[in-house]
Order: C-alpha cells, then structure tokens, then sequence
C-alpha cells in the first residue's frame, strides 16, 4: 500500500475525488487540510492508499492540482496540472 | 514537514504576534488595537478618502508590511502564483460584509483575541457569534458547498495588489493634501505607532502567518471538520502571549494594558447580541471565503487575485459602514447598521446555498 496525497482547485473538487476513490474501493481515504509543505494555499486534499495507482489515470480532471506520494515526511510529486 | 513540527511553529509563531500586537498598543496604537485588519483597512479606506469620518483616516503600515512580507517570502519559496477567477464578484460581496459584520463588533478575529487579551468581555459575545458563523459555513461546506476553480494568471495580474501596497506607502510617507489623516487626540486613526515601528510590526506578523498559514476562519473549520486544531492553537497562542504581554507591560510602565469588565472598554460597544450577530457574520462569510482578513491579505500578497477582490470587497464595505451609519461607536451599535448585518445574513445564506445545492445537482 502506497499512500498519496491529492489537492485540487475547489474545495467541491475535493469532496467529490473522495466520493470517487471510495467507490473504486482502492483503499482507506480521508480529506484533511493542506499540508504547508505540499502547498502554500489552505484548502482541503484527500489523503488515499492504494496498491495500484493504476486507476487513478481515470480520475484526473481539470480541478484535479497535484498528486503526491507520501515518502516518510516527504512528499513526491506524482501528477502535475499543466497549468499548476 | 511532520504535524507536530508544523503545530510547534504555528505555536511559536502565535507567540510572536500577540507580543507584536501587544507592543504596538504600547508604542501607540488604540488600546486592544495592536492589530485589527478590519479597522485598519477602515483607516486606510478613509485616508483615500472614501469615507470622510474623521477620527478613522490614516493608512495603516501594518496593512502594507503584511501584504509586502507575504509577497517577498512567497517569492523567494517560489510560492508567488498569480492566480483568480474564481467567482469573484461572490468573493468581492462576501468581503463587503464581513468587514459589515467587523465594524458592528468593532474588530476583526485578530481584534477579538487582542480584545480578550485586554480583558475585555465583550468580545466573549464575539467569539461564540464567531464560533457558531463558521459552523453555519461548514454546514454547508459539508453539503457540498465551494466556489469556482481558480485559474493561473499572468504575473502583472499577481503584482498589481503588492505594488498598490507600495504606492500607499508614497502617499503615508508624503502625505499629499489630498489623502486624509485623523489628528492625534481626534480618534483612534490619529493614535498610532511610528511608521517604521509599524511597518515592521507588518513584516514580522506578514511574514509568520505566510509561513504558517495562521487563520482564525480557518482554525475553527479545521477543529470542526478534520478534529485538526493546527491553526486553532496559533490564536490560543497569540491570546496567551498578548495577555502576558499586557500584563507586564501594566506592571513595568504607568499605563494600564489590562482591564476585565464589559463596560468602558476601549473602541467598543457592551450590546452582547449584536456584538455576537456582528461576528457571526464575520464568522459566516469568512468560512464561505475560506479565510479571515488576515489570511486573505496573505493570499493576496501570493498573487491570488480573488483574496485581493475580497479585500477591495473590505475596503468598499467599509467605506459604506462610515459613509452611511452602519459601524457601531463606543455608544453602540446603530439601526443602520443592524438592518445591514441582518443583511448581511441573508446574502450568505443564499450565496451558500446557491453554491452548494447547485454544485451538488450536476
């Protein structure tokens, strides 16, 4: 199990991903602030595991900012918006 | 950056600022006025002229250290992203009435622990107003509430607020005859720190909350939606600290900075509904934006174009509280100024709603 980190654009953005990954069964996930590292902005991210990040390619959407995987305290940027 | 770590120095941090602001009443600031965005943005709204109530008219350097500090630290993290568009005209409304809400209270969150702080009482009715504005918002945040994304922007677009910060420093330090000052002794525009002791006073708490990301909104929302008091135990922090800072500033000097009462306190009101309903509003419209005044200067100073419309939002509504009776005095508050929080309320009701049932239709 790998866990990620993903923040958005809108706070609904967020809600709604949760809402997406906890019905692709992929593993424990739970939205949480920003972390100050991650970001500089003080929104809301969804912090998720799973084994296979495979199906996250389905989830990318235009609100979608970054996806991280958390390493430690780290934190390994996975997924980029272009205009992010 | 590990939880622990980050709640450490957002607890520092609080420390910090509540001696910042507690010395800058001591160095000439109103009492329990160290910091407030609110009234300072009031201050600045009439030194331009855009309000002409006399004894609030001076352009307050903490504003401008704050948004200047906020600017070169995200800068130099490479932090500095222009970015905006989401739903501006709801953000500029949002403002208007949070500062509404602010000047019926007479203060901002930043004020209300720095008024506790002082042992003022009544910004107790503040606080529970408070509370209870923010859960309003995070019941509709958990029904699906949100504005529209934000998009990147060009760096001129990101630079103009900072550098507005800039020209206002010109006109302080200037002083053309065109933009208004209070007297000394005319109100408590005309009761200030010198200006460098403000502006630093600006930088130091800039750049702190950048680094942090202190929010009162914020510390609240994040208590009640993630069980998550990070940002909450930085305001315990500035509250403790302030205190302290008063209480041995009264035991060293011959002035008091300390008085527990409700009555006679100074730059405010002891009507406890309406200082609840003020800050409710306050409270309501800040987690609707996402942010208190304070967080939203930091924002802006990051290049985020909706924090800055939020603050003109701030600077227009307060030139409509003095323009037309709405701010309370140390008399109380006035019928104007009730009709407008009430409102106030009802425009954040049904912008909340109409941004959270119809997000949840598509």
């Amino acid at each position: 199990m790998k866990t990620f980190i993903a923040t958005f654009y809108s706070h609904f953005a967020a809600v709604h991903f949760k809402k997406e990954i906890d019905a692709l069964g992929l593993g424990r996930s739970r939205l949480m602030p920003v972390p100050r590292s991650l970001s500089s902005s003080c929104g809301i991210c969804v912090r998720f595991e799973t084994a296979d990040p495979a199906p996250l390619e389905r989830l990318v959407s235009e609100e979608l900012e970054q996806i991280a995987r958390v390493d430690g305290t780290e934190y390994i940027t996975v997924y980029r918006a272009q205009d992010g | 950056m590990n939880q622990k770590k980050e709640t450490l120095t957002i607890i520092i941090a609080g420390f910090i600022i509540g001696t910042v602001a507690s010395l800058l009443v001591f160095f000439g600031n109103s009492k329990n006025m160290g910091f407030c965005i609110a009234c300072f943005i009031r201050d600045t709204s009439g030194a331009i002229g855009l309000h002409r109530a006399a004894p609030v008219q001076y352009i307050r350097p903490e504003i401008i250290g704050i948004v200047l500090s906020s600017f070169i630290l995200a800068s130099a993290a490479k932090e500095f992203k222009p970015r905006g568009g989401s739903s501006p005209m709801t953000r500029f409304i949002l403002g208007f009435f949070v500062i509404i809400g602010g000047l019926m209270f007479l203060g901002c969150p930043f004020r209300m622990i720095v008024r506790l702080a002082g042992g003022d009482l009544n910004a107790i009715f503040g606080v529970i107003g408070f509370a209870a504005g923010i859960l309003s918002g995070v019941y509709f945040l958990n029904k699906g509430y949100s504005l529209k994304r934000t998009y990147k922007l060009s760096m001129t677009e990101g630079l103009i607020f900072p550098v507005i910060q800039v020209v206002l420093f010109i006109l302080l330090v200037s002083a053309p005859a065109f933009i208004f000052f209070t007297e000394a002794g005319g109100g408590p525009g005309g009761a200030h720190a010198p200006i460098l002791i403000s502006l630093a006073a600006g930088l130091i708490v800039g750049a702190l909350a950048q680094r942090t990301r202190l929010c009162m909104v914020g510390g609240i929302r994040d208590i009640v939606l993630f069980k998550d008091g990070k940002l909450l135990s930085g305001f315990i922090a500035i509250f403790v600290s302030a205190l302290a800072t008063n209480l041995i500033l009264s035991a060293t000097t011959d002035v008091s900075f300390f008085k527990l009462s409700l009555a006679e306190q100074p730059v405010a009101h002891t009507d406890g509904l309406w200082n609840a309903l003020g800050m409710y509003l306050v409270g309501f419209a800040g987690a609707l934006l996402g942010g208190c005044p304070l967080r939203q200067l930091i924002l802006a100073g990051e290049g985020n174009t909706d924090s800055a419309v939020t603050i003109v939002g701030l600077i227009v509504g307060a030139a409509f509280a003095h323009n037309f009776g709405l701010a309370s005095s140390p008399a109380g508050p006035t019928l104007n100024g009730q009709i407008a929080v009430v409102i106030g309320i009802c425009v954040s009701v049904i912008i909340a709603y109409m941004n959270t049932f119809r997000n949840s239709e598509k």
